[in-house]
């Protein structure tokens, strides 16, 4: 198969945090406003004369400083995301807006914040945290949306002069919209059995769409869209198995290349950083505020394992068993970054609903934050797609 | 043998290996009758509760009932080296968190579909979390709030150190991984084990301290609403509890909570009742907050353990709903008023006046009496006592019946731990030099609970700030329920490091320096 045209560009930007695309939107002007969550509502970050950069620590080597800071027990996604911190590799960020997601997110911004990491020479920086639901009702919504317009909108209007009206949403939930649809519809290619991406391809796409400013990247993905109508599809045989990987933050290309050359093809991204359900685009209607709808959008569709109310943790293993059926998968990856206490719950309980509830063959992992080429990793997918291969072999029967 | 404060050698008591100790300590006629006398009644406490043939079959239904065959030894443990007012106060407060864990059992098991079956009053049973503010049964007086995982793990690792072990492992077998804090992957444990009792007409959970805690909870729910019948409600309390546009959210979360009661229980909220029972929260927060002041001096009275377990039943499980608790405060603050007029002390010298920050070992809850009695550290005050000191309404009227909504979310949100542990930086970090200066204090005791994550991520900055301020921090790493991972002798001798290569000091009583007690309960 062809490599995308446009890949190696993109798999450059995404080899630093402070890529080229973000100092060109700072130099037209813009501000930019680096978060960490999925649950901070991204058009928001986008408004008219604004651009949302998701934190990440390419390329991290040592943690020492943020291990003192933060003990060896936090996962490294907020130790490396520290470390980048204490280097200055963030000092590009105009603004850092957190939710309390969790609490080594929280602690990992905090510390930022302490240690002055961040906002040097930049009269207008600020730290916003704010509180987010943690289920799915009516409650939980107006705290979403009285906490989005205290500590997003007012801050942006008042240190950067953002405008934060109904129509600003908007524009900036059609730009939203807009990569959400190319994303979506590249995406359809890794479906049936000659796909025509890749999931490592697809991967790069999507972290390049939370890591860089989305105007400066439609192009391209326009481009790559182009691409894939004449794209010639892998082979039937090119992957063993169909996987659809199910986790927390993974924004470490490697990961995905790793399960990859091991036999299992990524059909479906439903992680942090992915577009399941992170790039669905946010339908609005002329009869509610934008504010409110897009809180609602994603208070509905967030899969968090924060949210505790018996119908939302339901509903993330019925999306997962979902997912799998849509994208045909043959077994599914729950992947935990070492040391993260929700994923450390979701994976257990997950794993074992969606194999004895839903009969997919199911593999739970821990992982680094960056994985480079684990061989221990690439064993246990392998093995794993091997177990896939040995019952379609016996026809779906499990042995013993 | 003396009646002195600190002429024995406390740790000759200890036998090698053992679970108990070589024999009682000779405190004076007095002291010794007295502290014999409340054994007794301890005895007495548990004999009414074997008597009842059900609690004898939940013996041999529940592994964990066994860890109550060690409730005296846990009494004996925290009243080492005690004499007078401090011995009274001690057994004051622990015998009657004896007798309300007796009744706790008691009632769980009378409704246990397994044990008792007593349909009726299962039928009266509001299940909550351990460690959940109760606020919401505040209005409640015809039912009951009982908590599984408080007798389950929470009292079963003060009574045994290795309580919870079996359980720990049992998450993890299941596939949990293991640097989750092992409180609630105990709790977790015990639901994966079948080995909590199955009654109520409907479940309170809430995000109580932790990430770990929220999730675990997701588990439970499932096992008790999909296997048992179980209906239940989430009550999330929001995490940044100091901020003003938070608090609608909890207030209305407690709205929903009280009507979801009403639904599955038929009962309607009783204001009276309700405001009763905030009085008598008030009256405790009144107590403490006595007590606190007087620590703040060179003679403080309820200090130590006998502060931190009894705040720790008291503000969160009690809550202002039994009357006998209000007494307790009264008599404790009376306790202190003699002490503290005779300047009385509760070692032989005093040589470090400490805070207590973090969350302390749950295998090793008399750790702060040694702290005293071996190297003369007086435990001030505890991260765990620091709760709300908030007057909430307690007069019936309008305007405060819509106040007791904001009053009970906001000790809700305040939940033992989480106060501090959430909340942002403010709560957990600034605020604890404020109490250090507030209580003159020249050393601060961090517990390191190493699998806290919101404790964890502040560790270098309680360090650059202790730095900057002069005051000798000690880091005492543990892992709250697994002694397995650090032993009560490992967190011994992480004082015991300190105080001699730091502080260059030599111990009151050298004999307490190394105990032989991993058998021990």
């Amino acid at each position: 198969m062809k490599d995308l045209k446009h890949l190696y560009y993109f798999e450059n930007l995404l080899q630093e945090a402070n890529n080229e695309l973000i100092r060109q939107a700072q130099e037209e002007g813009k501000v930019c406003v680096a978060y960490t969550c999925e649950n901070t509502p991204e058009p928001l970050l986008n408004l008219p004369g604004a651009f949302s950069v998701r934190l990440r620590a390419p390329r991290t080597g040592s943690v020492d400083i943020a291990t003192y800071y933060l003990t060896s027990f936090l996962c490294e996604y907020s130790r490396a995301l520290l470390e980048r911190a204490i280097e200055g590799g963030f000092n590009f960020a105009d603004c850092v807006i957190t939710p309390d997601g969790c609490s080594m997110m929280n602690r990992c911004i905090e510390n930022m914040e302490l240690l002055k990491t961040m906002g040097q020479g930049k009269e207008h920086f600020f730290f916003e945290y704010m509180e987010i639901p943690m289920k799915g009702d009516e409650n939980g919504l107006n705290l979403y949306v009285l906490q989005c317009r205290n500590h997003i909108l007012k801050p942006l209007a008042e240190h950067y002069g953002i405008d934060v009206s109904d129509a600003a949403i908007r524009q900036a939930v059609a730009q939203h919209n807009r990569v959400c649809e190319l994303l979506r519809a590249i995406g359809e290619y890794r479906k049936g059995d000659r796909p025509a991406i890749t999931g490592y391809e697809f991967h790069v796409l999507t972290l390049a769409s939370y890591a860089c400013p989305k105007h400066l990247i439609i192009d391209k993905l326009e481009e790559t869209l182009e691409e894939l109508k004449t794209r010639e599809p892998l082979d039937s045989g090119a992957f063993r198995a169909r996987v659809v990987l199910v986790g927390s933050e993974v924004d470490d290309l490697d990961f995905i290349k790793l399960v990859e050359d091991s036999g299992a093809f990524v059909c479906a991204d439903r992680f942090c950083y992915g577009s399941l359900p992170g790039r669905n685009p946010i339908v609005l209607n002329d009869e509610e505020d934008a504010l409110t709808q897009i809180c609602r959008q994603y208070q509905q569709r967030g899969q968090c394992p924060r949210y505790m109310d018996t119908p939302k943790m339901n509903a993330r293993r019925e999306y997962v068993a979902a997912l799998a059926k849509e994208y045909g998968a043959d077994g599914i990856i729950y992947d935990q970054m070492k040391f993260c206490d929700p994923w450390a719950y979701e994976k257990m309980l997950g794993a074992h609903i969606l194999r004895e509830e839903f009969g997919y063959p199911v593999l739970a992992v821990d992982r680094p934050y960056a994985i480079a080429s684990s061989g221990q990793m690439r064993t246990r997918v392998q093995a794993f797609v091997e177990s896939i291969e040995i019952k379609k072999l016996q026809g779906g029967v499990q042995n013993g | 043998m003396a009646k002195e404060i600190g002429a024995d050698r406390l740790g000759d008591f200890y036998k090698d290996g053992g679970k108990v100790r070589k024999r009682r300590e000779w405190r004076g006629l007095r002291d010794t009758m007295y502290d014999y006398s409340r054994w007794l009644v301890i005895m007495g406490t548990l004999a009414k509760f074997v008597m009842k043939p059900r609690n004898v079959k939940a013996m041999f239904r529940y592994r964990w009932m066994a860890n109550y065959l060690a409730v005296p030894m846990m009494v004996d443990r925290h009243t080492q080296g005690l004499r007078g007012e401090y011995l009274r106060m001690c057994h004051t407060e622990q015998d009657l968190i004896i007798d309300d864990v007796a009744k706790l059992l008691d009632n769980l098991f009378r409704g246990d579909r397994r044990i008792g079956n007593d349909r009726e009053f299962s039928k009266k049973v509001v299940l909550v979390d351990e460690n959940e503010m109760t606020a919401v049964m505040m209005g409640f007086p015809t039912l009951k709030g009982l908590s599984r995982e408080t007798p389950s793990t929470y009292v079963s690792v003060l009574l045994n150190q290795h309580a919870a072990e079996h359980y720990i492992d049992l998450a993890q077998q299941f596939g949990l991984a293991g640097d989750v804090c092992p409180m609630p992957e105990a709790e977790l444990g015990v639901s994966i084990d079948d080995d909590a009792p199955v009654l109520g007409a409907c479940a309170i959970q809430c995000n109580t301290t932790c990430d770990g805690s929220l999730l675990g909870n997701g588990v439970i729910s499932r096992r008790l609403e999909q296997e048992d019948g179980i209906p239940v409600f989430q009550l999330a309390a929001p995490l940044r509890h100091r901020e003003d546009d938070v608090q609608e959210y909890a207030a209305q979360e407690i709205r929903n909570a009280i009507a979801f009661i009403e639904k599955h229980t038929g009962e309607k909220w009783d204001w009276k009742h309700y405001f009763e029972c905030a009085r008598r929260v008030n009256v405790a927060t009144e107590c403490r907050q006595e007590w606190l002041e007087m620590n703040r001096t060179p003679y403080p009275q309820v200090f130590g353990s006998n502060l931190a377990l009894y705040t720790e039943t008291n503000y969160m499980a009690i809550c202002g709903k039994i009357p006998e608790f209000e007494k307790a405060d009264r008599k404790l603050t009376e306790l202190a008023r003699q002490a503290f007029a005779k300047k009385k002390m509760a070692a032989k010298e005093y040589r470090h006046r400490a805070i207590i920050w973090g969350v302390q070992s749950h295998y090793y809850m008399d750790f702060l009496v040694w702290l005293l009695n071996c190297w003369g550290i007086v435990p001030l005050t505890d991260m765990l006592s620091m709760v709300s000191t908030r007057r909430i309404a307690e007069e019936d009227t309008p305007e405060n019946r819509e106040q007791a909504i904001y009053d009970m979310a906001w000790l809700t949100e305040n939940m033992i731990m989480r106060n501090r542990t959430h909340g942002g930086y403010r709560v957990l970090l600034d605020e604890l030099w404020e109490f250090t200066q507030q209580f003159n204090a020249d050393m601060v005791i961090l517990w390191e609970h190493m699998s806290c994550k919101a404790l964890d991520g502040m560790h270098g900055l309680f360090e650059d700030r202790a730095r900057e301020l002069g005051i000798n921090l000690v880091w005492v790493s543990h892992d709250l329920f697994d002694p397995r991972i650090i032993s009560r002798q490992g967190v011994r001798d992480q004082i015991n490091n300190y105080m001699r290569s730091v502080m260059r000091e030599e111990p009151l009583d050298p004999s307490l320096e190394v105990l032989h007690d991993e058998e021990s309960w």
